[in-house]
């Protein structure tokens, strides 16, 4: 009896090759998104435009206030509250208020938030992976120097930081709100280990 | 019958009727204007680990074995696929803003370098997914100067 079973179920498994063919969706979308890509291309140089500098009504201190509490936490290799950051700051990008943005200025927010959305996302459920967190740290950093340089500071003097060491030998950046270095990407092995490239007014 | 031959024809059963249960597979055959060998200059060397070791997870077009199917092994599949997809896609990485390419870049270097990427069921599975260290160090190379370069532009 057992035998037969088996026999019928491995004879079964040749006849099955109802597979179907579907066409992948994502091929629709192509056209859009490649327009998209080129107008912002367009306006990466943002800051050299006046007209796109910030105005008082647009506020990404929360945005501000997460990062620096991730960078905190780095410096002091804590992976569970970078994670806890990035998840607050993924709410924070959800939360911040499109509605007074100019037309280029959404186009570059828009472009910024949908990479470093992703990154802080990556941070907050990477918690156990330091190494993997700080290697997405050090793309979100760049994405928040951008996001300062067209924003501005939120009110508070911030710092751009390099540390030579990271990435092999390549480097990486970070914002800071202290002029004292204390790194993020090396953490208490090398906590003064960079220098400050830049004051962000 | 025993409780023992029982559960055996059931497990049979169910068995049999899950091989008539197939999520579709993952073939589109075409190549979009988006694909990542047209949107970048990509080496030949490079391009075969890629397509070798990457795009049966990461592009539009699997090429299946023949266990893709046998259930439930192509619901796993199909799963993997999926997940694969949604967070890179090589049939349509020019569809990224560029800031996100450069993003994709870099992580997919680190993801080799971390020894993350290919995972490790996939691995054991395919021989050619296995990269060597000289294979891993071009990938990265070129994976990183291109980061670099587009970096630059913007």
């Amino acid at each position: 009896m057992k035998y037969t079973i088996i026999g019928l179920a491995i004879s079964v498994l040749g006849f099955t090759a109802c597979n179907s063919n579907v066409d992948n969706k994502s091929a629709d979308k192509q056209d859009m998104s490649q327009h998209e890509m080129k107008d912002m291309n367009m306006h990466d140089s943002s800051s050299e435009n006046p007209a796109i500098k910030a105005s008082e009504s647009i506020n990404i201190n929360s945005i501000i206030t997460y990062y620096l509490q991730m960078k905190n936490a780095f410096t002091k290799d804590n992976d569970k509250e970078a994670a806890t950051a990035g998840n607050e700051m993924v709410k924070a990008f959800a939360a911040f208020n499109k509605t007074s943005l100019s037309a280029d200025q959404a186009k570059i927010y828009n472009d910024i938030e949908d990479d470093a959305k992703e990154h802080a996302e990556h941070i907050g459920m990477n918690a156990g992976n330091i190494k993997h967190q700080r290697e997405h740290f050090e793309m979100l950093s760049k994405d928040m120097a951008d996001l300062i340089k067209t924003f501005g500071n939120g009110g508070q003097t911030l710092y751009k930081d390099f540390c030579p060491m990271y990435n092999g030998g390549k480097g990486g950046y970070w914002i800071s709100e202290t002029k004292e270095i204390r790194n993020p990407y090396l953490g208490k092995a090398m906590p003064t280990c960079g220098t400050v490239k830049q004051e962000m007014k | 019958m025993s409780r023992i031959k029982k559960i055996s024809l059931a497990a049979g059963i169910i068995l049999i009727a899950i091989q008539f249960i197939q999520p579709a597979q993952n073939k589109t055959g075409q190549v979009l204007p988006t694909d990542f060998a047209k949107v970048y200059a990509v080496p030949a060397t490079v391009q075969s680990i890629l397509q070798n070791a990457c795009y049966d997870c990461h592009s539009n077009n699997t090429n299946y074995p023949w266990y893709a199917n046998v259930q439930p092994v192509a619901w796993v599949m199909a799963n993997h696929i999926s997940n694969g997809i949604a967070k890179l896609n090589f049939s349509n990485f020019g569809s990224n803003t560029s800031r996100k390419q450069i993003s994709k870049l870099k992580e997919i270097s680190n993801q080799i370098k971390d020894g993350e990427m290919p995972i490790t069921s996939y691995k054991l599975m395919h021989k050619s997914a296995r990269l060597s260290q000289n294979e891993k160090t071009l990938l990265m190379n070129w994976l990183q100067s291109t980061a670099d370069s587009l970096s630059a532009e913007n």
